[in-house]
């Protein structure tokens, strides 16, 4: 099998319904794979993954990841360790708050400025955290 | 041995059928004695998506080489389906209207497209890339989107 | 997650992050359970209840449960019955996009005008499939 040289980083967000983190974890995310560093970047289908995904779990094996959650009950840090090894950097959402919860218009998916904001900062982090990730990957 | 000439990209890992006849657009056609087998190959359903809809040229048709057998219609896209070979439609993969999704979970078996009575086979052929010639070219279309950040 | 409660139908959607229609999914999910039949529906996270967590298990396996799947991987609807939910229904936003021939969702984070319009005609689907749950 011929493998093209690649250096890339996996992002496994959760996508938590339960709370506006979840949400803010998840744009997060996309964010990065779409605008901040596309070429450096694949989400991994948290769902799938666990789930036993070929593909997901076979990059996670092999590439570095990066889990993203919402909240303390870090579905995608665990079972990210569970199922393909302990991630190269988590971050939790509520952590990058100083350790709070996003206030919310009462939505947990119509993200108000604050919560569009934090988002962007999480994204600035993630994307912190893959040039770290690669720098050392040498 | 494995049937298959294979590479991952990102996540996906993406698969050119050996033995089997490939347009530079993504088209095979596998030789089944005196008719040829017709479908889209790993690379194009990769790129183009969950496949919605099919739309496919009735039997009994005449086909030729690079004019339209059908379209594949994803959530990104509409893609046109160009003949490789010419000839007269023998069978199209009816499963395609209710399992669309074929194509992606299956293009070199169960996602065919349609069955052709090729009319100059020798010579359509010679037109057409070896797997090992289609796989180079996968390659280097993965390489050059590998490298453009708003390929994404 | 929202507390156990009886006799709300569960809407689970699968969110995958890597297609437009797993972000329909889920804003469809959202539209019914916050908006449409807010007081007879609630969501739980898919990955919470994969990963085994005790009261996301029970929900589900007490409540009537609807999926919603982005793709015919059809995560969400797999990992319910695995679980052992109750599932009432499993729609699939593909089969949405199918009787809306024309729409194409780009974008994955922020939908587009198509993508919502898709998510206004998935919240219907599984606005009726919830009535028709629950006799209304």
């Amino acid at each position: 099998m011929v493998d093209l040289p690649q250096k890339m980083v996996g992002i496994i967000s959760c996508s938590g319904e339960g709370c506006v983190e979840g949400t803010i974890s998840r744009i997060a995310t996309l964010l990065v794979l779409e605008k901040l560093r596309p070429a450096q970047t694949v989400t991994i289908c948290l769902p799938l993954f666990l789930a036993g995904g070929k593909e997901e779990r076979a990059f996670a094996r092999f590439f570095p990841t990066i889990t993203v959650d919402g909240c303390e009950k870090l579905c995608a840090k665990i079972g990210t360790e569970r199922y393909s090894g302990k991630p190269a950097s988590s971050i939790v959402v509520t952590d990058v708050n100083g350790n709070k919860n996003c206030s919310t218009t009462g939505s947990k998916r119509k993200l108000d400025d604050q919560a569009i904001g934090l988002a962007e900062k999480v994204a600035e982090r993630i994307a912190q955290e893959v040039d770290e990730v690669l720098n050392h990957w040498k | 041995m494995s049937e298959y000439l294979q590479t991952v990209f990102e996540k996906f890992e993406l698969r050119v059928r050996k033995g089997y006849y490939y347009t530079e657009d993504g088209l095979w056609a596998s030789v089944e004695g005196a008719k040829v087998r017709v479908g889209v190959t790993d690379y194009l359903q990769r790129t183009g998506g969950d496949v919605a809809f099919v739309e496919l040229v009735k039997p009994v048709s005449t086909v030729q080489k690079q004019t339209g057998i059908g379209t594949l219609e994803t959530a990104k896209t509409t893609v046109s389906l160009l003949s490789p070979i010419s000839g007269t439609v023998e069978e199209v993969n009816g499963m395609l209207l209710e399992k669309p999704e074929l194509v992606n979970s299956d293009p070199y078996g169960e996602g065919w497209l349609i069955i052709l009575t090729p009319h100059s086979l020798e010579d359509d052929l010679k037109s057409l890339m070896s797997a090992d010639d289609y796989f180079q070219l996968m390659l280097k279309k993965l390489e050059a989107e590998h490298k453009k950040p708003e390929s994404k | 997650m929202n507390s156990t409660t009886q006799n709300k139908v569960v809407v689970i959607p699968c969110s995958g992050i890597g297609k437009a229609l797993g972000t329909v999914g889920r804003e469809a999910t959202y539209e019914v359970v916050e908006n449409m039949r807010k007081d007879v529906t609630q969501t739980i996270c898919l990955a919470l209840l994969v990963s085994g967590d005790e009261e996301s298990v029970q929900l589900v396996q007490r409540n009537k449960c609807i999926t919603v799947d982005g793709c015919p991987l059809q995560c969400a609807e797999k990992n319910v019955r695995i679980a052992g939910g109750d599932l009432a229904a499993s729609l699939r936003v593909v089969d949405a996009l199918r009787e809306n021939r024309g729409l194409k969702p780009k974008s994955v984070a922020f939908l587009d005008s198509d993508g919502q319009q898709l998510t206004r005609a998935v919240a219907e689907k599984i606005a009726s499939k919830v009535d028709a749950i629950l006799g209304a």
